[in-house]
């Protein structure tokens, strides 16, 4: 029986994943003596804090059996609300309110057909992402709008608390929440069961729609909180920022091992996948391998990703199958 | 029990798999970077060795001190960072770029760059880590506008010596100086007189662009614009149409075949970028339209000069990006060792280039710049001579 436990512990996606975050970290430490850096450490969550603060809602989004690729239309098109408001000699905090609400509204339109009117996500959100980027486009057209006040680029560049930046340590108490949210409480629970099915949710009484109507408009909200974000660290802005990231942010919690049907992950996973990109990015960056080369390592680290927790099922009913664990 | 050992042990393979696999894919780079550098001469390859063995240590004690005080024997680590990779005017900025490191006697710089896809955050990835790594200088062809700014700031503020080349960053905020390939305004000069040439003075003209975002494209196209409505002698050339194919062979392709079929009499594709150019005559001589819809812009000799034997591009003109990279590299090399100032008026000696002077650029509200030289005009003429 212990024994057992111990194969099944060890079969976990989580402690493969630690085992492959170990390895990144000492093959890194190996390719350069400055990687074990403090600076360092810090600029490797520092440069894709954005990122990885809408990988945590993506989470919830995916275990809920949806998907939204317009998180990063959604993110450029908050950023430049922004800029487009401050530019127009209104204040920070008008600013920052527009665009917070400009992204909570862009995900409620999102939110609204997928829950209410009952279109796959795939495609509601493939819509927001060509339609939210237009709309940055044309707002800020091909400028770039820069010349905030200093001390929000200071927000977005300069350390808050001992080296954190106010990223990061923003990151750390979404990261504490949704863990509390998602492992502890109802509404976790109510995400898993949704992406489990949907018929069997709004059988036992789940108002499925409802809680995906939240959850889209939570991915649109924390998308355009990293909007502003990028538009602090980066002190400028324009219609193409934050292009292309929704596939980063996804791969982040596919690799997680958040099931892209649904129903199963944990933010531990996302947490290590996290980790894990980070760092091999970072390793690779720092001996100088090409960009290039690190998508095609990242792709095929995705590839993997989705085969080996399919192979591991299949090891885990083999050996749980009576027929061979008798013979032991 | 058996099976229950050959899947565990098959599971860790994989994964034994995959850490190796990343691995090779290492290696590999190296190994095609260590090619593309011509292969260098034995001595020198040793000088470099002992270099980097220097920097090591010296890294160890006191990064400072290369900083400030870099003679022959200390050694200068710089960072060429293009617009992406995979294009071959950057490759070619990459060969003069370790020529100049060869008469320095100095490692060859890493060329290191980000996908198209991810090019401003990718360079702004690149330059901090280029500061983590205690690089002494990076030189990049800004592929965005001032979203780089703040951390080339932060690299300056570190020590690192920040130039740019190739296209600049338009505040100038965090860099050192730009290292400019032409006069912007003397490209839009060059431009109309080469579209004045091939349509004898009168037609209709549509400009195929890079990227909505590139600063130099842009400004060259404005120049144009302004050539032409000013000097009576171009009045009768017409742009009709400014339109983007990202750099990308298949887009840049397919744009002008559109252009050409808005705008039934269209004479010329002017494209001020060595893919577009290609793109575009490569489609006209496709379509059976190269009689009709002429050609021409900014060019790479190797790949025009089939299109050209075709009648498709009657005159490109180009300036040698090769030289480019060497004078950024001797740019870089002498602000870090500090044989001369980022100021106005500071003149330095850059091999076989000859002697620059570090001036007001008059193209961007502030900047400093060393202007490399003006361009070569490739001619059909020309190509019958030899």
């Amino acid at each position: 029986m212990n024994r057992k436990s111990l194969i099944d512990r060890l079969l976990q996606w989580e402690t493969l994943l630690a085992i492959i975050f170990v390895v990144v970290v000492l093959i890194n430490i190996s390719l350069s003596p400055f990687y074990l850096s403090l600076q360092n450490q810090v600029n490797l969550f520092h440069l894709s804090i954005e990122k990885i603060i809408v990988a945590l809602v993506m989470t919830l989004i995916i275990i809920n059996a949806e998907i939204d690729l317009s998180v990063a239309s959604i993110m450029g098109l908050a950023a430049c609300v922004f800029a487009f408001v401050w530019d127009d000699g209104f204040t920070l905090g008008t600013a920052i309110s527009a665009a917070l609400l400009v992204g909570a509204l862009a995900g409620a339109i999102n939110g609204f057909f997928v829950a209410y009117v009952g279109l796959p996500s795939l495609v509601v959100t493939l819509a927001g992402l060509i339609a939210y980027r237009g709309l940055a486009r044309v707002l800020v057209e091909d400028r770039s709008i820069g010349d905030f006040p200093e001390g929000f680029d200071a927000l977005g560049q300069d350390p808050l608390f001992g080296p954190l930046t106010f990223g990061i340590i923003l990151f750390f108490i979404g990261l504490a929440i949704m863990i509390v949210v998602l492992q502890r409480s109802g509404f976790g629970r109510k995400t898993y069961v949704v992406g489990n099915s949907i018929e069997v949710a709004e059988y036992s009484g789940v108002n499925a729609k409802r809680l995906k109507m939240i959850l889209f408009i939570l991915s649109g909200l924390v998308s355009a909180i990293a909007g502003i974000l990028i538009a602090a660290r980066l002190g400028a802005v324009r219609g193409s920022t934050a292009e292309g990231f929704e596939l980063d942010i996804i791969t982040m919690v596919l690799l997680g091992g958040v099931s892209i049907f649904g129903g199963s992950g944990t933010l531990t996973g996302v947490g290590l996948a996290i980790l894990i990109i980070l760092n091999m990015r970072n390793g690779m960056s720092l001996a100088n391998v090409s960009g290039n080369a690190q998508t095609g390592v990242i792709g095929l680290l995705l590839i993997l990703s989705v085969l080996v927790p399919n192979l591991l099922q299949w090891v885990q009913t083999k050996l749980n199958d009576p027929r061979t664990s008798g013979q032991t | 029990m058996f099976s229950r050992q050959i899947s565990l042990i098959s599971t860790l393979l994989l994964f034994s798999w995959l850490v190796t696999g990343c691995a090779f894919l290492d290696t590999d780079v190296d190994v095609r970077a260590d090619q593309s550098e011509e292969n260098p001469v034995v001595i020198e390859e040793i000088s470099i060795d002992i270099a980097t063995d220097q920097i090591d240590q010296s890294n160890e004690n006191d990064r400072n001190k290369i900083t400030q005080n870099v003679t022959g024997d200390e050694a200068f680590n710089a960072v060429l960072l293009p617009k992406f990779m995979g294009i071959s005017v950057f490759d070619k900025a990459n060969e003069g770029a370790a020529d100049a490191a060869r008469s320095l006697r100095q490692p060859f710089p890493a060329f290191v760059g980000p996908t198209s896809s991810n090019s401003t955050q990718g360079q702004i990835e690149i330059l901090n880590d280029a500061v983590t790594h205690g690089y002494d200088a990076v030189l990049i062809s800004n592929n965005g506008g001032d979203e780089i700014s703040a951390a080339a700031q932060a690299a300056t503020e570190a020590g690192v010596t920040v130039i740019t080349w190739d296209s600049p960053i338009p505040s100038a905020v965090g860099e050192s100086v730009f290292v400019a390939q032409v006069d912007f305004d003397e490209t839009g000069l060059v431009m109309a007189e080469m579209a004045h040439n091939i349509l004898d003075g009168r037609g209709q003209i549509a400009i195929l662009s890079a990227g909505r975002d590139a600063a130099n494209q842009n400004a060259w196209i404005a120049a144009m614009e302004t050539v032409l409505i000013n000097d009576p002698k171009y009045q009768e050339l017409e742009i009709v149409d400014t339109a983007y194919g990202n750099d990308n062979f298949s887009i840049s392709y397919s744009t002008a075949i559109n252009l050409a079929n808005n705008y039934p009499d269209l004479d010329l594709i002017m494209a001020p970028t060595t893919v577009g150019i290609q793109a575009a005559a490569q489609a006209m001589q496709d379509e059976g339209l190269c009689q009709t819809v002429k050609t021409s812009g900014l060019g790479l000799p190797d790949e025009m000069v089939p299109h050209m034997i075709e009648g498709c591009v009657p005159q490109f003109a180009l300036w040698s990006f090769n030289d480019l990279g060497y004078l950024a590299y001797y740019l870089a090399y002498h602000l870090t060792v500090g044989n001369i100032e980022p100021e106005v008026g500071e003149t330095f000696f850059a091999g076989r280039l000859g002697r620059f002077t570090i001036e007001e650029d008059p193209t961007r509200e502030q900047g400093l710049r060393v202007l490399m030289g003006s361009f070569t005009i490739y001619k059909e003429q020309d190509l019958l001579w030899q």
